[in-house]
């Protein structure tokens, strides 16, 4: 059974629709990380699951209630908030506490979760302090630690890691991974980067101007985007597309090409002959002066170098710029004319429309 | 409206949300309500009304307001103090806020020392009650004490001394001086706070152009804090067609010499409770507390639709 | 770096002449109010020393007038109106910020005509209401109408503090079970409290200072306020110099304790952006 379900969910501002029939079924125990570019409604979705603002219609049901009319606290759910929320005029241990009071959780009940939990994230000696002194990383963890103490069905996280420096991020990643594995916790968590999405989620749902564009594994994302915006959002970094026309189709092949590329041939699927397309392939798999089915050339521009990869920015003659991923010493020079190739099964095909054709190769 | 309605009160029974705000907003709405709007009505009310003999109200219209503009017995003072009304505002306008301003630009200068000794100083004595102010000053006026013509006299100025507050001349101006003194320190927090709030960077950017701390202030930072400025003039505006304590304290009811020093508001008082000189006029009292009341309306509505349109205020 | 010492220094000097024309009256006051007659006129601007040493003017007051009575009568009639602005206001403005329902922003603008229209027009309609009501002459009168007059200001300036208050912190009470009316007065409440400052310069000062409704309002020295009470004294006793110096100081010197161990604050509070 679901632990959590929303169907058809709908909600508008006005004019202004924000989410367009939501549908999403979350398993018992399953972390589902929410990814998208800021405004696509992610962090609205899950505030209507917390129960802070309301559907404009649709469903949504957490371990089998409809909880539409329910107030926050009777949905059995926790929130971790960006800003964290701490109470500033309470202590570590208060904050932790204060809310249980109300849901009728007797005092010894509430010392006893709290001692768990604070032997959960090591805040035992933190129980006293008030938030002003605590850390960044230390606030972090007591949020978090308030959500625990709740014993909630579900857990709900709002960019919980976007206000930490980069250092820290990585380890409260790592931290709330091993969380998840210990509470056997369903949970819902909210970014905008993808980096966290891919390291923590069971699964990815990934929004793009209210609608959810695909729902799948981290790497099933990665090897098989739905679409131009998944393919284009997820990997950094992004793929790389070329602009084709569909030449002539021959059996269950099709011959494209475009600006360039050199034409090549792609599984047809639904192309017809005329069609234009869009092909993609990502950083890594463009070797230079390789062989393979996709063939382009360009002069390099600049080269990121980041120690174990490198990226080339390559100046194509239609003036876009390809990145291409070179392993190792020896990179290319800014200036270099090179020729880049990658094997037909790391080349994506989309159609006009944007989807993804599903290929013979990937099936 | 882009609040979103939020789930928690979207979500409450009708009543309850209604039981929440009365709860939250009943006793400001009842309180305020009946002790102050109500009577401000009421007291407009009763403008439109007079006494006979017995003290029974009649309703007469207008006739009020007619008697108290143009029956000379009434209108004489009432234009006269009108017009010193308009003379203690004036007063208040050239030298309270030009002090005020120029104050608060010493005081926001970068690194000056001691800032927070003279900030406390030179508000102290807006803390302080008008009548303890009003009363010293008058002491230290006074020619019997001789402390002001002593001062004087100490800097060879001797001769200019004169008992300002006694003489019908200078009465209105000397008072108007003394509440700019003791009132100087709200312009001065209101703009100092206005120009702490202009970024250092544009400070910054003016000097590496080349602009010394003066120009700085009067092409840069006068500019930016002008909406203050306005709303500096429309209290002082309101403070003062509504002031009486001060003359009150110093001169008494009848605002002397011979009316010199008398404003709207010991007007009001004497027509309200009367004096030596005349009986309590409940319904013409009310009648000058509504003419009062239009005059800092039409005040209010100038800065409101006039003033604060064109100052516009400046995003950082 | 010459031209610039010189700039400062007279920076300092206009600063210091003008601080000493703020406070020197206050000082030659309070200073002649320890002072024997005698020496009040006869040196106004020398300290009191060993030989002109005096309290006489303060035993008099003491002995001529209630001024502990009016002392009392305006600490209770402030810290309860205080009080009750703070309260209510608070309450207002939480409303008015966090919740919206149909005719919120018109009773958010009729709230806002008391900060522009002094309350003090209506005392022909109040005198009257507080005589049919049996309130003349008490404390309590003075109290609601302070309320009332305080009310709006407090509200305008308590918005603006609840706003600054992060949206998270009542999102997190509400997901963690707490009652509407226990967010405000356990969650939003305690945080309001750097306002304290700033309401208390824009409305409880005034309330410590006024003449008008007490002087319309009471009659019998049992409910004078001290500001009232001194001015009856000053005009009662005018030509008694000690007595006179003895008590406007006695009104100063509390209200000037109070401003300096509060300076900081108080200054803060009115600095703090509540009106741009």
């Amino acid at each position: 059974m679901a632990s959590l379900s929303i169907d058809a969910l709908n909600k508008s501002y006005g004019e202004t629709k924000v989410l367009i029939d939501i549908d999403l079924a979350i398993d018992q125990g399953e972390f589902v990380v929410l990814v998208g570019p800021s405004g696509c409604g992610k962090s609205t979705l899950l505030r209507m699951i917390a129960g802070l603002d309301a559907p404009t219609s649709g469903d949504i049901v957490i371990a089998g209630r409809k909880v539409n009319a329910l107030a926050p606290a009777e949905r059995r759910i926790a929130m971790v908030f960006q800003s964290y929320a701490l109470y500033p005029h309470m202590d570590v241990r208060k904050n932790m506490t204060f809310g249980l009071k109300f849901t009728g959780v007797p005092a010894a009940e509430r010392d006893k979760r709290v001692a768990e939990a604070a032997r959960m994230l090591r805040l035992e000696p933190l129980l006293a302090r008030y938030p002003r002194d605590l850390s960044g990383g230390q606030r972090q963890r007591v949020a978090i630690g308030r959500a625990i103490v709740r014993e909630p069905d579900v857990f709900l996280f709002d960019e919980p890691l976007s206000n930490l420096d980069a250092a820290l991020r990585v380890s409260t990643r790592v931290e709330i991974a091993r969380l998840h594995r210990l509470l056997k916790a369903t949970i819902v968590y909210v970014t905008h980067d993808q980096i966290e999405a891919m390291t923590l989620a069971d699964r990815i749902v990934v929004m793009n101007q209210g609608r959810i564009e695909q729902i799948g594994k981290p790497l099933d994302l990665y090897y098989e985007p739905a679409n131009l915006f998944v393919a284009g959002f997820i990997g950094s970094p992004a793929m790389n597309f070329f602009d084709v026309k569909v030449s002539r189709i021959e059996g269950g092949s099709a011959l494209v090409d475009g600006p360039c590329v050199a034409p090549l041939t792609v599984p047809a699927g639904s192309l017809a002959q005329g069609d234009s397309a869009t092909i993609g392939v990502r950083p890594e798999h463009l070797t230079i002066g390789g062989a393979g089915s996709l063939a382009t050339t360009g002069q390099v521009e600049l080269v990121e170098r980041l120690g174990e990869a490198s990226f080339a920015h390559v100046r194509r003659a239609d003036d876009k710029l390809i990145v291409a991923e070179v392993r190792g010493r020896d990179t290319p020079a800014a200036g270099d004319v090179i020729s880049l190739a990658a094997p037909a099964q790391d080349v994506h095909v989309f159609d006009a429309a944007g989807r993804r054709l599903v290929t013979a190769e990937s099936q | 409206m882009a609040e979103p309605v939020s789930q928690v009160v979207a979500s409450m029974p009708r009543a309850k949300f209604a039981a929440l705000m009365a709860l939250f907003l009943g006793p400001s709405v009842a309180i305020y309500t009946l002790f102050s709007i109500y009577p401000l009505i009421a007291t407009m009310g009763l403008s439109t009304y007079t006494t006979d003999a017995t003290g029974a109200y009649r309703f007469a219209g207008l006739a009020n307001f007619v008697i108290l503009l143009t029956d000379a017995v009434w209108s004489k003072p009432f234009w006269n103090a009108a017009w010193n009304n308009l003379i203690f505002f004036a007063v208040h306008m050239a030298v309270q806020n030009p002090i005020g301003i120029a104050l608060a630009g010493l005081l926001s200068l970068p690194q000056l020392r001691f800032r927070g000794f003279y900030r406390t100083v030179i508000f102290l004595p807006t803390m302080l009650s008008v009548v303890i102010v009003g009363f010293s000053w008058s002491l230290i006026l006074s020619p019997l004490w001789g402390v002001a013509e002593g001062a004087l006299k100490a800097v060879g100025l001797g001769s200019w001394f004169a008992p300002w507050l006694g003489l019908p001349s200078t009465a209105l101006a000397t008072l108007a001086l003394i509440s700019v003194w003791q009132f100087v320190g709200i312009p001065m927090m209101l703009i100092y706070a206005a120009l702490l709030n202009i970024p250092d960077e544009l400070v910054d950017a003016a000097r590496v152009d080349g602009l010394g701390q003066f120009r700085i202030f009067w092409h840069i930072k006068l500019p930016l804090v002008l909406p203050t400025i306005g709303l500096v003039s429309i209290l002082t505006f309101v403070g003062n067609f509504n002031a009486f304590d001060l003359i009150y304290s110093v001169k008494g009811a009848l605002a002397g010499p011979n009316f010199a020093s008398d404003i709207l508001g010991t007007f009001f008082y004497r027509t309200f409770f009367g004096n030596q000189l005349q009986l309590g006029n409940p319904t013409m009292g009310a009648a000058v507390a509504t003419v009062m009341f239009f005059i800092i309306l039409v005040g209010v509505c100038f800065y409101l639709f006039v003033i604060q349109r064109r100052l516009r205020r400046y995003a950082f | 770096m010459l031209k610039q010492r010189a700039e400062t220094l007279g920076v300092h000097v206009i600063l210091i002449a003008y601080s000493l024309l703020a406070i020197g009256p206050i000082l030659l006051v309070v200073m002649n109010s320890f002072k024997a007659r005698n020496a009040i006129f006869g040196a106004p601007l020398a300290p009191p020393d060993a030989t002109t040493f005096s309290l006489v003017g303060y035993t008099k007051v003491f002995h001529a007038s209630h001024i502990v009575t009016y002392f009392t009568n305006s600490l209770i009639i402030t810290l309860v109106s205080m009080g009750l602005v703070l309260l209510f206001g608070a309450m207002a403005a939480w409303a008015l910020t966090e919740y919206r329902f149909r005719g919120s922003t018109a009773l958010a603008i009729f709230l806002s005509i008391g900060i522009m229209v002094p309350i003090r027009l209506g005392s022909v309609a109040i005198v009257k209401m507080m005589r049919t009501a049996g309130l003349n002459d008490t404390l309590t009168a003075l109290i609601l109408i302070y309320v009332a007059q305080g009310l709006p200001m407090s509200i305008f300036i308590l918005s603006e503090f609840v706003q600054q208050i992060p949206k998270d912190l009542r999102d997190a009470a509400r997901c963690d079970g707490v009652p509407e009316t226990r967010i405000f007065f356990e969650v939003i409440a305690p945080l309001l409290r750097p306002a304290i400052a700033t309401v208390a310069v824009f409305t409880i000062v005034p309330i410590w200072n006024d003449l008008w409704f007490p002087l319309i309002l009471t009659s019998s020295d049992s409910t004078h306020t001290i500001t009232l009470g001194v001015q009856q004294f000053l005009g009662q006793y005018i030509t008694d110099w000690n007595s006179v110096l003895a008590a406007l100081s006695m009104a100063i010197l509390p209200v000037v304790a109070i401003y300096v161990i509060f300076s900081r604050q108080l200054i803060g509070g009115l600095t703090a952006g509540a009106v741009k």
